[in-house]
């Protein structure tokens, strides 16, 4: 039909994609295991593609919150909080990040993106001027969308570019919002933020930051980048997910501007939407409760990010320039990449394919995120897989490291012991997984 | 076409011919996704280096209205005439 004529290119992108033998966009979990394995294609399958940061999304407590919730007061709320009313525990949220990030104001959202949309789209309007990374998320862009304000985009973490594009503006009426992410979700890089307060304290700009892929990664307590270089007092707004570190779904924003409640009645992506429903507010709170007192996983989190990163840049790939959560091994051509994730995953790992447009300079990457939850002989096993099949590519020079004391394949974790899928038949079928690039 | 758009077409080329290695004769009617072969993030940077060569800021809404390589030139001069 003619309606769809328009994707016809993107569809013969898609079918060449799958007649190489791989779908990378419609992967199916047979099952879930536990915060850091499933059953793909029934083989079980160690998870390196999840934003599970934390390793809480089999959290005993969360899950038995998150069912009382239900119990006591339903499914869902059935409409917005405008039009249909808050529920305590909405307000309670909000409370609490307020108070853990230390700020006078917070408002939730139904999910990061809307958190992105909503924010952005609102707080500039059409005789301000919004600012952003060219780097930065879909949602970001698509909120400079729906709003009014001219958009100008500056040069990828590059404070000098960021001046440039201010200092044409300097005699130009309106506000300025800059709009940076803690760690960038393709390369796991973080935005140097003591330089971008620089500058826009010479501008006098506002300063906002997506700590989606930052929050409970960064920081002494967790709080994100912003923390961890030591200038939350001049980031403005944070806007964060409950999806990554907080295991659920859902967005926040919170700041200490004042009179910051009126944005609940001009910001669209707030009114015009369903609230998010009781389950997924009393595991979000028990999982912003169990960031802020286990730091261990923190820790942990680290530590693994670090094995990961240092073995695949060791075996000699080209991986991104920090040792974060994510981690992306690059590789230039689509169709190598592309043949390097089909063999993982048939050989028991799962992660992202990132392709062009949503990676920088048409590159492809391979893209995992670590947990917390991740043991060292997950690690390893991604390690000497990835190497083994990068050698086998002739990606990566032959050596000769001592893999002898790394076990084949790693045990099921303790979260579902009885979890027997990769030999029974699988169950669930129909609770696919999204394979979601972040 | 007047010298002066004859002029700005020439430095738009040297510009495109050092983002992205196309060594084109621009032609006022020309599209430039497609006549210039460019995606979007070649034009993207295309866009960010001309912003530098010209000392402006094309923002994306405005950006988003050109089309063709006429376009392009008018959106220049406007913007370079208001700063
Ligand atoms: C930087 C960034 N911001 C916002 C979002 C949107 O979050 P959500 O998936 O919770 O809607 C994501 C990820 O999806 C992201 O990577």
């Amino acid at each position: 039909m003619a309606i769809l004529d328009k994707f016809s290119t993107l569809a013969a992108r898609y079918d060449a994609l799958k007649q190489s033998g791989s779908d990378p966009f419609s992967v199916k979990f047979d099952d879930i295991i536990s915060s850091v394995e499933g059953v793909v294609n029934g083989k079980r399958t160690v998870l390196f593609g999840t934003n599970n940061y934390l390793g809480l999304t089999f959290d005993p407590v969360a899950m038995e919150r998150s069912i009382e919730a239900i119990r006591q007061h339903g499914t869902g709320t059935t409409g917005s909080r405008i039009a249909n009313g808050s529920y305590k525990g909405h307000e309670q949220l909000e409370r609490e990040l307020a108070d853990f990030y230390g700020r006078k104001h917070c408002m939730v959202f139904s999910t990061g993106y809307q958190a992105n949309l909503a924010m952005i789209s609102t707080l500039v309007g059409k005789d301000d001027h919004l600012i952003i990374d060219a780097d930065s998320h879909a949602s970001i862009y698509d909120a400079s969308r729906l709003g009014h304000a001219p958009v100008v985009r500056f040069r990828h973490n590059n404070p000098d570019d960021l001046a440039k594009r201010l200092a044409r503006l300097k005699d130009v009426p309106g506000e300025k919002l800059i709009v940076a992410e803690g760690i960038y979700s393709m390369l796991g890089d973080t935005a140097p933020l003591k330089e971008f307060v620089d500058v826009k304290r010479e501008f006098g700009a506002y300063l906002m930051v997506d700590e989606a892929h930052s929050m409970g990664v960064l920081g002494q307590r967790g709080r994100g980048l912003a923390e961890r270089e030591g200038v939350e007092e001049d980031v403005d707004f944070v806007v964060g997910t409950f999806s990554k570190s907080l295991a659920s779904v859902g967005g926040f924003c919170v700041s200490s501007i004042e009179g910051f409640d009126i944005l609940r009645l001009a910001a669209r992506p707030y009114m015009f939407t369903a609230s998010l429903p009781p389950s997924i507010i009393a595991s979000t709170i028990s999982a912003l409760e169990t960031l802020r007192h286990e730091p261990q996983r923190r820790t942990k989190l680290r530590a693994n990010s670090r094995r990961f990163y240092n073995g695949l840049k060791d075996a000699g790939f080209t991986v991104g320039p920090e040792a974060n959560p994510i981690v992306a091994v690059i590789l230039n051509d689509v169709a190598v990449a592309t043949a390097f994730w089909k063999r993982l995953i048939d050989e028991g790992m799962y992660l992202n394919l990132a392709l062009p447009p949503a990676t920088p300079n048409s590159s492809a990457f391979l893209r995992s995120s670590v947990s917390a939850a991740h043991n060292d002989e997950h690690i390893d096993f991604a390690i000497e897989l990835m190497t083994r099949v990068g050698r086998e590519f002739g990606l990566i020079p032959d050596a000769e490291p001592d893999y002898s004391n790394v076990t084949q394949f790693p045990r099921v974790s303790a979260e579902r012991p009885a979890a027997r899928a990769s030999i029974a038949p699988a169950r669930r079928r129909e609770a696919d997984v999204g394979a979601g690039m972040a | 076409m007047t010298e002066e758009k004859l002029a700005l077409l020439s430095e738009i080329s040297d510009v495109l011919k050092a983002v992205t290695s196309k060594d084109v004769e621009l032609k006022p009617g020309m599209n430039i996704v497609n006549d210039l072969g460019l995606d979007s993030i070649a034009v993207m940077n295309f866009c960010m280096a001309l912003e530098d060569k010209f000392d402006i800021s094309i923002p994306l809404n405005d950006m988003a209205s050109v089309v063709t390589v006429d376009d392009l030139a008018d959106t220049i001069t406007t913007l370079r005439s208001n700063a």
